[in-house]
């Protein structure tokens, strides 16, 4: 009698237990992003949240190590490895270098431009800031978007899946339904998403080629097409990798891969980054009629700033190729 | 005693897959779950906003003092309304070809979306009269020195001197001593002066939107503990907002943002959104940093959402006042209409106004030009009496 009490007593231990599981595994937490449940509703892994890339590929896609600054000029020696900073950044000191990285090119870790496109990324390189639409805090487009030095947010939807980048407030919608393409070629590019087992498979389009990959120049045209691949690690971090085809300006298809990490401060949020009225001063000044940023004085170094305004037919589009 | 256990494992497993069925028995499928009753749910059970929503209705934000306290058109009022409507000549008339009203008129009547009457006379609702409360002597002080610069740098222009709307309440005169001041307050709209970005509206340096925002289109994501907002408005000045609704609290007084800082919560099917932290440099109008807002939306049924914000500015207005307004479903298929905000990008507008000035400053320097101070590079010619008298407002 006494045991068979003891058994009962385990076995409602057992399904208390059971049910608790089961239950507790529908209930939406309220309590932040820490706590959030693994699957949606729907069975599928759950990407809602705050999340950061957390490597160095913002700076350059490629390995490389440590440079004094994003854009330099020859030091006292004619080696590429005695370059000093140039005059924009040398006042920022040791904050203005790039930093190292293992770089996120799978394979051979090579970009594989065609030769006319491998001059214009050097091109680029040289003149980053003229070129680089991320200083005019322009639309960062796919991939760049994923991994700028910012959190992003997921929400994830049963037939959309929507991302909100930090960046000049980009966002992006990644239509899991059926929908007509976008009216005109994008910054962003078009989404199209669908899942394959736990992997979300996104098919990006429609871009206009005025993105670089990258501060060191990396760039593509409107031909290129991008698949992403979002496969879980583990609640907090997923593997994203992306291939990119573009016909006009690489000779074959080439991927990237990196870790994507959850953001996991209570109540992680993204702080807007409004850099349109960051950058007015950089893209308008010229035209200003008092030039307003002329002059910086400190204990060693003094910098003046001359502004110049293009001729009439590149006064637009003095940055373009 | 071992089969007892086996048959308390076995009501156990029972109980799991029971537990299991009505976990699963939530909805299933699209974000927009088959809709049990007038208003969908999600698949996992909250009110379905999701989907692309925009008000499809003209509305006035204020309504026209003769309809009093009469929150709703009749059917033969709106009929009325819109026969009326469609009967006044929209802006397409050219003036002389070349001069500053032609261009500043260029803005003709395929520019403007005509949408018909809606069934409300007024998207405001409380206080009853469909008014906005009067604004408070603070405030009152505060706009009253911005339209006294702004007319000042209007003085020396032909708007003045034929006393035009534009010049409402100014006179003419010769340049004003304001034009080598720096506004009153950061300035947001246009101002006659193109010495800098910042003497030209949001609007031109493609920063225009605002919270609350009637106009657009929103695309709206949900998943548990966050809306996602979308909002595709004022020429591609659209902007994106995640509200988290999940008991955090807002974010510290000291951190000002454009759109303020939302916090949602479920009220039963109503989605309420707080939103204060906004930010001294824009305006809602007139309203700044302490602006403070909160949102209902509620599914009503398969195709309409209703919008109801509260707003309320202790140091603007004398009284909060309310906003209604419901907003119909949009085809997601068609996606046509949904343009991603790249107004900046494409900017050639502001800093060829800069350096126009720049070139008319050098001709008038060597006596060739006009003063460019004569001339009015801020009224909108053509718009100045309001191209819908009658019902007004709106886009």
């Amino acid at each position: 009698m006494g045991n068979r009490f003891r058994g009962s007593t385990m076995a409602i231990a057992i399904v208390s237990a059971a049910v608790g599981a089961v239950v507790s595994m529908s209930v939406t937490r309220t309590t932040g992003q820490t706590s959030r449940p693994a699957r949606t509703a729907d069975g599928k892994p759950n990407f809602s949240g705050v999340w950061q890339a957390n490597n160095e590929a913002s700076w350059d896609l490629q390995a490389h190590e440590a440079r004094p600054a994003p854009v330099t000029q020859p030091g006292v020696y004619p080696y590429e490895y005695a370059r000093v900073p140039a005059a924009p950044l040398l006042a920022l000191g040791a904050a203005a270098g790039v930093p190292g990285s293992l770089g996120v090119v799978q394979a051979d870790g090579q970009i594989p431009y065609k030769p006319e496109a491998a001059k214009i990324k050097k091109e680029n390189e040289d003149n980053w800031i003229d070129r680089d639409p991320e200083l005019k805090c322009y639309l960062p487009g796919v991939p760049r978007a994923m991994y700028m030095p910012y959190p992003f947010q997921i929400v994830q939807s049963t037939n959309k899946v929507q991302m909100a980048y930090t960046f000049a407030g980009a966002a992006r919608t990644i239509h899991l339904d059926k929908v007509e393409g976008p009216p005109d070629d994008t910054y962003m590019g078009h989404s199209v998403g669908r899942w394959e087992g736990d992997t979300l498979v996104v098919d990006v389009t429609n871009f206009n080629g005025k993105n670089w990959f990258d501060r060191a120049g990396n760039f593509h045209s409107d031909a290129m097409h991008l698949v992403e691949r979002f496969t879980p690690i583990s609640p907090d971090a997923i593997r994203y990798e992306a291939t990119i085809q573009d016909p006009n300006v690489f000779t074959r298809s080439w991927q990237i891969a990196m870790p994507l990490y959850r953001r996991l401060e209570p109540n992680a949020q993204i702080i807007e980054y409004p850099c349109i009225g960051f950058a007015e001063e950089f893209l308008y000044g010229h035209v200003r009629k008092q030039p307003l940023v002329k002059r910086w004085e400190g204990e060693t170094m003094i910098v003046d700033i001359t502004r110049k305004v293009p001729p009439a037919d590149r006064f637009h589009e003095w940055y373009r190729r | 005693m071992r089969r007892r256990l086996l048959e308390a494992i076995g009501v156990a497993a029972v109980i799991i897959a029971v537990a299991g069925i009505l976990k699963g028995s939530r909805g299933s499928g699209e974000g927009t779950a088959a809709s049990s009753g007038p208003a969908p749910k999600t698949a996992w059970g909250e009110p379905d906003l999701q989907g692309i929503w925009t008000d499809v209705f003209q509305t006035p934000l204020q309504r026209p003092a003769k309809y009093a306290n009469q929150e709703f058109f009749s059917d033969q009022e709106r009929a009325e309304l819109d026969n009326q409507r469609s009967a006044i000549p929209r802006r397409d008339k050219r003036v002389e070809r070349g001069s500053e009203r032609d261009v500043a008129g260029a803005y003709n009547a395929v520019f403007q979306s005509v949408r018909p009457t809606g069934r409300r006379t007024s998207l405001v609702v409380d206080p009853p009269d469909g008014r906005i409360p009067s604004l408070t002597p603070e405030a009152m002080k505060k706009t009253g020195l911005e339209r006294e610069y702004r007319l000042a740098l209007l003085q020396p222009t032909n708007t003045c001197k034929n006393q035009e709307p534009g010049c409402a309440g100014g006179k003419f005169g010769p340049v004003s001593p304001k034009r080598l001041q720096v506004p009153p307050l950061y300035n947001t709209g246009r101002l006659n002066r193109n010495n800098d970005p910042e003497d030209r509206s949001m609007s031109e340096r493609c920063m225009a939107a605002v919270l609350p925002d009637f106009a657009g289109y929103r695309r709206i994501v949900q998943s548990p503990g966050s809306v996602s907002i979308f909002y595709d408005t004022g020429q591609g000045q659209g902007w994106q907002r995640v509200i988290p609704v999940d008991g955090s609290p807002h974010l510290p007084q000291s951190i000002r943002l454009r759109f303020g800082d939302s916090r949602g919560r479920w009220e039963g099917n109503t989605l309420v959104v707080d939103v204060t932290n906004f930010s001294p440099k824009v305006s809602f109008m007139a309203a700044r940093e302490n602006l403070h807002l909160v949102e209902r939306w509620t599914r009503r049924d398969e195709t309409t959402v209703e919008y109801v914000v509260t707003i309320e500015d202790g140091t603007t207005w004398t009284k909060p006042w309310t906003i209604k307004q419901e907003l119909t479903r949009q085809d997601e298929q068609a996606n046509r209409i949904y343009y991603e905000p790249r107004c900046h990008e494409g900017n050639y507008g502001l800093p060829t106004m800069l350096l126009g000035a720049r070139i008319e400053e050098r001709a008038f320097a060597a006596g060739k030009g006009p003063d460019p101070a004569t001339k009015d590079t801020a009224t909108d010619f053509g718009n100045e009496g309001g191209v819908d008298a009658l019902v007004g407002g709106g886009g």
